[in-house]
């Protein structure tokens, strides 16, 4: 008996350092989302028993409250929707796809049913409470990023959002720069820079933006990214510009 | 030499037989597998996210099944034989105390690698019949179709198979450690399962007393070094979680993991065997 | 030649749990057994039969003393080779079938291939377990059948030593027949048999020698005839003496001043009388 603990003493001394590597390996490769983050103490500690209690079951907590916040929405219950949402976000933070759909309940479905609102007959109040709304998912969507930075995917959401419901269509032009960094962006995705650039005014930083763009499709072109639509692109903006130029010179 | 493996492999093979013929594992199986094909049904998701809740679903009920057979299992193993007294007659053979210790580890290390593998071929068959499903349903643009078939045939789900498989090896290796030590099922149970729960919270433990120096009480140093140096750490094995969620992770990385439980069983096997070594039957 | 076993200053004693002391179980246990003997412990429950076989076993650890099997220290490998063991009460593995029990076994004492098949095939049958009683599961076998299923089993590594915990305990009076005929069949193959019994006249037929403990002490030790024979008496067994030839013999024996202590007609063992009423063909 006495040996038995002694050997495991020892193999303890030996794996102390070792354990303490490899949680620093995967901490580097999960962000820091591997096991308890660094928080309090107290915090751990609940956060490592509920992964323990949990244990393989806690991607299946994540999923019940994505069906719940998929109930609530067919409720229009927009509190609960966002709870469950952010609850189950913070149970696996790691799942691209669970900040992708609850950013779109938040700051679509939750905000255009606000400004729709009948109970609210004042305009203005509507449009404030769907503007919170949005601005929920967008905080929520930027949470995302830095839980799983190596992904595309969040920081073209983020652009899209910045786009369609915020017409902050530089912060959007920075947000597709910054996914297409990352190497899994979908192709289009280059083009959407120099429209968000355009967008903003910036007609000037979008030309250049596309002449840039066709440079590094090489000769032939890579039919793939559409050279056609870029050349399009590069005559248009050429062509807004000379107006303008005409315009500023009368 | 030869007859060492040969009264091993009695020792395993009579365990295993054992559990085989008991109906309690084949009902733990089948339970396992209903919680596999069920999980086929739940379409509320877009189809990411209904691939992500298979993979959950199967994880966890490859999970749970493996704990609960490996806890039942074990809590058999020695205090079980001692209880019926079976283990008089085993242990009045010429056979040495260890080869009955690492008999009965790899009987039941049989057992839970037949229900993993048998579990883990149930989830690639759901998530290849939710692949036709889906290829029926979602109309044949072929990013989508790609994006459906990235899905479905991950490669990675042997990373997280594998991981799991020593995840519940270590588990056993637990519980054999404490079978020797015990002297009724439960108690076996009970800490094997508590050893499981606190193994959770062993790198919390570890980096408090690696990084509090003297700022802490002697009682509180000396109880979270006993943690660390005594209970494994299992969240090391949360890479699991991360290829569920469809994240890489680097084989090198799985490999390092695996080696960690190889190490760790074996030396918790080693315990085991000293500790039974001078124990009264 | 060793000895088959020999103990000396065996003493056990067991902890009680934290604080609570310790029992004694054997108290100093000097003991021999000869090759070849059948060999009796006697005494009541909790005597320390048990744990005296179990400390030859290497089961239990001596607290003090030592003991040998054909010259090796009891409880190693060599030692235990030697020796085949049937516990009390035996629980065995019930999802196994007899032959399978006793395959085990063998598997255990490091036996395999076709060597081990025919030595399940011929145990059964001397257990006369052959054939389809040894393909059925353990769960439907009598206790005799039980007992004779683990007999086979202590016999599969063909070790010199037997060793029966109360082997008659709780079995009927033609198993117990069954048993004794058995030991007296492995005394002819030149086995040693030592035995355990709280049932005293089961052993008068069988054992060579005995040993009496009483709460972990050695009471008495020797050969049967010996230690029964009341050598200041004298018994006589006639047939078809009538009523005046008692009443002579009485008068004769009491001129010769002997003190007569008990007289008449003589009664039948139970289990005797039980076994001459079974038809010719099942008292076998």
């Amino acid at each position: 008996m006495g040996g038995a603990i002694g050997l495991l003493l020892i193999w303890g001394g030996a794996k102390v350092p070792w354990e303490k590597e490899m949680t620093r390996e995967q901490r580097k490769a999960t962000y820091g989302f591997s096991g308890p983050t660094a928080v309090a103490i107290r915090e751990k500690v609940g956060q490592g028993l509920a992964l323990a209690a949990l244990g393989g079951f806690r991607g299946l907590a994540a999923n019940a409250l994505m069906l719940q916040a998929h109930g609530a929405w067919e409720e229009q219950q927009w509190m609960r929707v966002r709870s469950s949402l952010e609850l189950a976000t913070v149970l696996q933070p790691r799942v691209a796809v669970f900040w992708d759909t609850a950013s779109w309940h938040l700051a679509w479905n939750a905000a255009v049913a606000a400004e729709k609102y009948g109970g609210e007959p004042n305009e203005t109040r509507r449009r404030i409470e769907a503007r919170r709304w949005v601005e929920a998912g967008r905080d929520l969507l930027e949470r995302g990023t830095k839980a799983v930075p190596e992904k595309a995917i969040l920081f073209q959401r983020l652009g899209d959002l910045y786009w369609q419901r915020l017409g902050d269509y530089q912060a959007a032009a920075d947000c597709y720069r910054l996914a297409l960094a990352k190497g899994d962006a979908p192709p289009y995705l280059e083009r959407f820079v120099g429209y968000a650039l355009d967008k903003a005014g910036d007609s000037r930083g979008a030309l250049e933006y596309f002449r840039g763009l066709r440079k590094t499709m090489g000769n032939p072109p890579d039919p793939a990214r559409r050279p056609e639509v870029v050349e399009r692109e590069i005559l248009r903006l050429e062509k807004k510009l000379d107006e303008g130029k005409i315009g500023a010179s009368q | 030499m030869s007859s060492c493996f040969r009264r091993i492999f009695a020792v395993a093979g009579n365990t295993f037989l054992e559990a085989v013929r008991q109906k309690v594992f084949a009902v733990l199986l089948l339970f396992g597998l209903v919680m596999v094909v069920g999980a086929n049904y739940f379409t509320e998701f877009s189809f990411q996210e209904q691939f992500k809740f298979l993979k959950d679903l199967g994880y966890a009920a490859i999970s749970l099944t493996g704990l609960l057979v490996g806890l039942l299992g074990a809590a058999q193993l020695i205090p079980g034989e001692i209880e019926r007294r079976t283990i008089l007659t085993a242990l009045s053979r010429p056979l040495r105390r260890w080869e009955f210790v690492v008999g009965k580890y790899f009987g039941l290390t049989s057992l839970l690698a037949v229900m993993v593998g048998i579990m883990a071929l149930a989830v690639w068959g759901v998530l290849k019949w939710k692949e036709v499903q889906l290829l029926g349903s979602e109309g044949t643009d072929p990013a989508v179709v790609a994006a459906i078939r990235a899905e479905s045939m991950d490669p990675r789900l042997i990373q997280a198979v594998l991981l799991v498989g020593v995840k519940l090896a270590v588990v056993a290796a637990l519980a054999v450690f404490f079978s020797t030590i015990a002297t009724s099922t439960t108690f076996v149970i009970a800490m094997t399962l508590v050893v499981y729960l606190i193994g959770h919270l062993q790198s919390v433990a570890r980096e408090q007393w690696l990084e509090t120096g003297e700022a802490a009480g002697w009682g509180v140093r000396i109880f979270l070094a006993a943690v660390a140096l005594l209970i494994p750490d299992f969240n090391l094995y949360n890479l699991i979680d991360e290829i569920v969620a469809g994240n890489a992770v680097a084989w090198r990385t799985t490999i390092e993991v695996i080696g960690y439980s190889a190490v760790y069983t074996s030396i918790l096997l080693a315990a085991a065997a000293l500790a039974f070594e001078g124990r009264d039957i | 030649m060793t000895s088959a076993v020999r103990t000396q200053g065996l003493r056990k004693e067991f902890p009680l749990g934290w604080f609570r002391g310790r029992v004694l179980a054997l108290e100093s246990l000097e003991m021999e057994v000869k090759r070849g003997e059948v060999f009796g412990l006697l005494g009541p429950n909790g005597s320390g039969k048990s744990t005296a076989m179990k400390l030859i076993l290497g089961l239990l650890r001596p607290t003090a003393g030592n003991a040998e099997v054909c010259g090796y220290r009891a409880g190693t490998i060599s030692a235990r080779r030697q020796i085949g063991f049937l516990p009390e009460n035996p629980y065995f593995p019930t999802f196994l079938s007899g032959a399978e029990l006793v395959r085990y076994y063998g598997k255990l004492s490091g036996m395999g291939g076709a060597r081990l098949e025919a030595r399940v095939v011929e145990l059964l049958e001397l257990v006369r377990l052959g054939g389809e009683a040894g393909k059925r599961s353990l769960r439907t076998y009598s206790k005799g059948m039980l007992q004779r299923a683990g007999l086979a089993g202590a016999l599969v590594g063909d070790p010199e030593i037997l060793m029966l915990d109360e082997p008659t305990a709780g079995v009927d009076p033609a198993g117990s027949r069954e048993i004794r005929d058995l030991i007296l069949e492995l005394k002819a193959r030149g086995k040693t048999v030592i035995f355990s019994s709280h049932l005293l006249e089961q052993v008068e037929d069988v054992a060579d020698r005995v040993i009496i403990l009483h709460r972990g002490q050695k009471l008495r030790e020797g050969r049967l005839e010996e230690l029964l024979t009341k050598k200041s008496e004298w018994e006589v067994k006639v047939h078809g003496l009538k009523e005046d030839g008692r009443k002579e013999l009485r008068a004769w024996l009491e001129n010769r001043g002997a003190q007569v202590m008990r007289e008449g007609a003589p009664r039948d063992r139970l289990e005797d009388y039980f076994l001459r009423s079974l038809p010719e063909e099942k008292r076998r």
